[in-house]
């Protein structure tokens, strides 16, 4: 049966020929592919800060916006590129239900589910109503005043104005019931001034399964299985798997159905994602919510699952949908195939509190083994004012141990140097035993410490690149050309200065006494066998750092600057006047502690304010001059001595 | 002298070996104690000051050998001074040539003996005439005070290098030093007398009287730190002007300070002409590793230079002057490592007519700025009634005028024999080349061990008869043995490299190379318009 669609089908259905992408990104990247090949115009905006962004430069035309969330400037762009639809992507717009009724009310269609239904799902309490009227199983709850007898335990007392883990206690037995009440109660007054609680059933590992929708406007619902998103951190996910490997087609045809039935339940239309949380001790699947939009995770749902033995593109369905085409395959028509999974690569340092990270991609190399859905090129500024993710990137197999491997190699070929992204954290977790024998749930990744990567391998890399490169563009021959020459003796290793010395000894092939062969070393790749196991790293030699990106983590070597790092200016911890004047300020007392650099007092001499700084961390050990004194110049004004264990 | 120059080579590369294992001269517990305070050995200092993977051209790395000890002494014996106590050499700083002078202060604590001394002039000298900038590592206790009268007070003593380092300054060839341990007595003028100073914190210390010292003199107890440690010279002193958190640190600091130099550069820059600039590099066409085959074992059997020029100049191409003139002496220009060369081989004993050939010859690199590499394997000039008479001494004259007086740089290696008046012609260390090598096989001295035992035992003949004795052939031989063992010991490469009779024994595989390096050294250094004193006609 076949689903690809013909320009002249499209616009017989009412005529869809130009499509405005309300997004920026992989995600509008993606869009743009998927009209193009429906032989669609699409139309792009960008913010001031987007203006040549990959996704501008891949679109027919583009209408710069004040902000991606202005929904009267991106109807308005709509409407002035002469597009008949919009697709929202996710995030942004994509469940403003605002922004759909906006898109309705000028005409235009929204590539997604009405306005009214957006709402309804959109809340979460009306959701849940929406649910249970479907007969899909939601998570039970209680009032705080039922019996702790007529509960199912364990159950999670939470404060109904809550957040952030105040005021919530999990009860695992009957006893703990009445104090766990009394004091989450109390904390919840304290913390919101609001005392209402709120009692619902506490799942303590579960996976997060979610089933993919898609529904024409002529009542046909279609599901494509299951994804299981479980490797999450703090509700982020990190990686995300087609079909979900713990569960059994019991569940799956729970889950497949219920989804079905609740899209059916609200007229849903276009596609949508119905959200599970699976109780892995009983089983049990609990509808969370279901999300009116594409997701970012979709790939994998379009790499494990078939439609009639085709290819699934769900951005192209969705088109077709909004343009009217009725679905023209059955449920039975739409099969899975291997198992494909997700790893969202992010510009966050992963073992370093996750911290945002922003820079300029020096150096972007995505692998060629994978379906990489990203917008980064090398040279582009990723700034902190959207969404850090840099792109996803997406493996298949016939088995999930196949796809699992392939995104382990996958995720080894990808390097992005110039900022710190999560991607070797993320190789890490899919080579891990946990996420191989999938017991990862909800929680796991909050509670885990993940150690990151040695750079033993990494400094190696980079100082045997360090000497090659150096060799390699040593310029004409010369008497004095870098071979490590000495009179009457093998030539010399080199000494790369990195964050310690490195040995270098290319005619021994060995660095630090560890034998090393060169396989290849051109346009940033280096292949070496360090005693004799293979390794591929993308490297950068630059004047004050060497980055390293070995199986997909950066490590940044710095090359010691002697001005610059050196803190041998420091004396032994006296600070004396500078110049004869008058003390203005101190600002620290004896036996205080002090950081590098602090501000210990202030100055005054020939009109100008001095301030006087620790010369390093320590402890202030005398101050020798109060507020008002006048000084001479040479006084010793205070004395910090180094933290004890520094001192032995 | 059977060994054939393979053989002789694998000895030189065992003693080299031996002179830098464990990458300084001390014992042990020398280097474990010099180590254990945080310090870099001498050869790692000089690796981690060069360039990353810059060759290094040691000078002298044998001396000393045998002077104080004994050629067979025993590495631990006190009184061996692997290569002097001092590591000279030039190599690559910040891109740039520069002369390394560093104390190895696992050797009598880096103290100076006559050699070391004598090494230290050297490289100045070398560094002076071919104006490289001189880095400093020093780590010394100063004069080696058993052996004061042969150290302080002669022109060409310690206070020599002071006298250098100022005039170098003056002619504006940089002198840095980095104070790496202590620096007492006349050693604290190295760092004082130098253009830009830095010293390592906790390490360098600068003094012109030691604690003990000062103690006797006023009767001050100071601690050596507090006297002239890192933080007094960089803070109050003055002497230094960095300070440095430890070896690597002070180094870092240097190759800095050598960035900020002008390239080659100096107050005579743009005054008086250079050498000819260097073409591109070719290699030998002959396989310089070839020059062990070419080479005869025995000194004595004759084989055509040429066919060791071939394994040394680019594209093994020599444009021969005076081919089928003066045959003996092989004169003709040619290119090493692109730099134009004169090259003067002997291919025999000098007579007249090579003599004169050479001295023409001496006079067109003159007059082109063409550097001359002499090549040296003469037993001397012919003798003989008639070559005496036909003026045999006159001819020579010129060559050495001719030699003396040129001024283009000239590089020496002794392939052979550097016997009598033909190590004059063939420019030996009296005639001041820029650079004068060994290969292990060579021998030196005014004449042959044989010819010297024979000339002395006639001589004493002569007289034991004129009183009417009588010497037998028995008498004779034990007479000889001892000047022919003498001249022997005496004629080894060894005990001139030990005592800086040269610039190094090398192998002759490298001879392309550090003639290169030699050449890329010399090439900055301005040269003066010929001029010759009397040729005596």
């Amino acid at each position: 049966m076949d689903h690809e669609i013909r320009d002249h089908e499209i616009r017989d259905h009412r005529g869809l020929g130009c499509v405005l992408v309300a997004n920026r990104g992989e995600i509008a990247l993606r869009i743009v592919r998927g009209c193009r090949a429906l032989g669609l115009r699409s139309v792009a905006i960008h913010s001031e800060l987007d203006a040549h962004a990959p996704h501008v430069i891949a679109a027919d035309d583009s209408v710069p916006v004040p902000s991606y969330l202005d929904i009267d400037a991106v109807v308005a762009a709509a409407v002035g590129a002469g597009a008949d639809a919009i697709h929202p992507g996710y995030g942004f717009l994509s469940e403003r239900a605002a922004f759909a009724a906006a898109v309705e009310a000028a005409g235009l269609r929204l590539v997604g589910p009405s306005a009214r239904v957006m709402e309804q799902m959109g809340r979460k309490d009306a959701a849940r109503e929406i649910a249970v009227a479907a007969g899909v199983p939601v998570v039970p709850s209680y009032s705080v005043e039922d019996p702790v007898s007529s509960m199912s335990l364990p159950v999670l007392v939470k404060a109904a104005a809550g957040g952030g883990g105040k005021g919530m206690r999990i009860v695992r037995t009957a006893e703990e019931y009445d104090a766990a009440v009394t004091s989450a109660r109390r904390e919840a007054a304290s913390s919101f001034g609001d005392d209402t609680l709120l009692v619902e059933k506490y799942v303590e590992h579960g996976r997060h399964i979610e089933v993919q929708v898609l529904a024409d406007g002529h009542g046909n619902v279609r599901h494509f299985f299951e994804r299981d998103c479980s490797t999450q951190r703090r509700h982020q996910k990190v990686l995300e798997e087609a079909p979900a490997p713990t569960i059994g087609q019991e569940v799956r045809d729970r889950v497949t159905g219920a989804a079905v039935a609740l899209a059916e339940h609200v007229g849903y239309v276009n596609a949508g994602t119905v959200e599970f949380l699976l109780d892995t001790d009983t089983g049990e699947a609990y509808f969370l919510e279901m999300n009116t939009r594409l997701q970012v995770e979709h790939p994998v749902t379009e790499l494990a699952v078939r439609v009639a033995g085709q290819p699934l593109d769900l951005v192209q369905l969705q088109l077709r949908v909004t343009g009217g085409h009725r679905l023209d395959f059955a449920q039975q028509d739409v099969a899975l195939h291997g198992h494909a999974i997700e790893a969202r690569v992010y510009a966050e340092d992963s073992f370093a509190g996750f911290l945002p990270q922003a820079g300029t991609a020096t150096l972007v190399r995505w692998p060629e083994h994978a379906r990489v859905d990203a917008a980064l090129e090398t040279g582009q500024v990723v700034s902190t004012a959207y969404d850090p993710m840099l792109g996803k990137v997406i493996v298949h197999g016939p088995d999930r141990e196949t796809a699992r491997r392939a995104l382990v190699a996958a995720l080894d070929d990808t390097a992005i140097l110039g900022l710190t992204t999560n991607a070797g954290f993320l190789r890490t977790l899919v080579a891990s035993e946990e996420f191989r024998d999938a017991t990862i749930d909800t929680a796991w990744l909050d509670g885990a410490t993940i150690d990151p990567p040695g750079a033993d391998l990494a400094r190696l890399v980079a100082a045997w690149t360090d000497v090659a490169v150096r060799t390699l563009t040593a310029g004409e021959p010369h008497p004095f050309v870098p071979d490590g020459w000495r009179l009457g003796a093998d030539p010399a290793a080199t000494i790369v200065e990195l964050d310690r010395p490195v040995r270098v000894d290319r005619a021994r092939g060995e660095v630090d006494g560890v034998p090393v062969r060169e396989l290849s070393c051109a346009d940033h790749l280096v292949v070496l066998e360090v005693e004799g196991r293979r390794h591929r790293a993308v490297v950068a030699l630059g004047g004050h750092a060497i980055e390293v990106v070995l199986e997909g983590h950066r490590h940044v070597f710095g090359r010691p600057d002697p001005f610059a790092d050196s803190s041998a200016v420091a004396g032994d911890g006296t600070v004396l006047a500078p110049m004869p004047g008058t003390v203005l300020d101190v600002a620290v007392t004896e036996g205080q502690s002090v950081a590098e650099g602090e501000l210990l007092g202030v100055l005054e001499a020939m009109k100008m304010e001095l301030s006087l700084k620790a010369p390093f961390a320590g402890v202030v050990a005398s101050v020798g001059a109060g507020t008002g004194d006048q000084v001479a110049l040479g006084a010793a004004l205070f004395v910090v001595d180094p933290p004890e264990e520094e001192t032995s | 002298m059977a060994e054939d120059l393979r053989t002789v080579t694998a000895d030189l590369r065992a003693r080299l070996a031996a002179a830098r294992e464990g990458g300084a001269g001390g014992s042990d517990a020398a280097r474990a104690k010099h180590t254990d305070r945080g310090k870099l050995l001498v050869r790692d200092r000089v690796d981690r000051l060069l360039d990353p993977g810059s060759p290094f051209l040691e000078l002298s790395p044998l001396a000393a050998t045998g002077m104080y000890a004994g050629p067979d002494a025993s590495p631990d014996d006190p009184d061996v001074v692997p290569s002097a106590g001092i590591v000279t050499g030039i190599g690559r700083v910040s891109g740039r040539e520069v002369m390394v002078i560093a104390n190895d202060a696992t050797v009598k604590g880096g103290t100076y003996y006559p050699i070391t001394v004598k090494k230290h002039l050297r490289a100045q000298q070398i560094a002076a005439e071919n104006r490289l900038p001189c880095i400093a590592l020093v780590d010394s206790g100063g004069a080696f005070l058993p052996l004061q009268d042969e150290v302080f007070p002669d022109r060409e003593h310690f206070g020599r290098i002071f006298f250098n380092q100022a005039t170098m300054s003056a002619r504006g060839i940089p002198q840095v030093a980095a104070v790496m341990g202590s620096c007492t007595a006349g050693g604290a003028y190295v760092p004082a007398m130098s253009d830009e100073t830095v010293i390592v914190r906790d390490q360098g210390t600068i003094f012109l009287g030691g604690p003990p010292l000062v103690k006797a003199a006023t009767g001050e107890v100071v601690t050596a730190e507090d006297l002239g440690g890192g933080d007094v010279h960089a803070r109050r002193s003055g002497v230094v002007d960095h300070l440095a958190e430890d070896d690597a640190h002070a180094l870092a600091i240097v190759r800095s300070i050598v960035d900020t130099f002008e390239v080659g550069a100096g107050f005579e820059t743009g005054t008086g002409r250079r050498p000819q600039p260097p073409r591109e590099i070719e290699e030998p066409h002959e396989d310089p590793a070839g020059l062990y085959d070419v080479v005869p074992a025995d000194t004595r059997t004759p084989y055509d230079v040429r066919e060791v020029i071939r394994r040394i100049v680019d594209g093994s191409r020599l444009q021969e002057f005076k081919e089928l003139y003066g045959e003996t002496l092989v004169c003709g220009f040619a290119r090493i490592h692109g730099h134009p060369v004169g090259i003067v081989a002997n291919n025999g004993i000098l007579f007249s007519e090579s003599a004169l050939k050479g001295a023409h010859f001496i006079e067109l690199c003159n007059q082109r700025g063409i550097p001359l590499v002499f090549l040296q394997n003469i037993t001397g000039f012919m003798v003989g009634r008639e070559y005496e008479n036909r003026g045999i001494a006159r001819d020579g004259a010129k060559l050495v005028t001719a030699v003396a007086c040129s001024v283009v740089p000239k590089f020496t290696v002794v392939i052979g024999g550097s016997f009598g008046a033909g190590n004059y012609g063939m420019c030996g260390r009296a005639y001041d080349p820029r650079f004068l090598w060994m290969w292990p096989n060579a021998r030196i001295s005014v004449m042959g061990g044989e010819q010297a035992a024979a000339v002395l035992a006639t001589v004493r003949r002569d007289g034991i008869e004129a009183r009417g004795g009588s010497w037998s052939a028995e008498e004779e031989e034990q007479f000889r043995a001892p000047i022919r063992d003498t001249y022997e010991a005496q004629g080894s490469p060894y005990y001139s490299t030990a005592r800086l009779w040269d610039d190094g024994v090398i192998d002759p595989a490298d001879t392309r190379r550090v003639l290169g390096m030699g050449l890329a050294a010399a090439a900055d250094a301005p040269i003066p318009g010929p001029s010759y004193g009397i040729f005596r006609m």
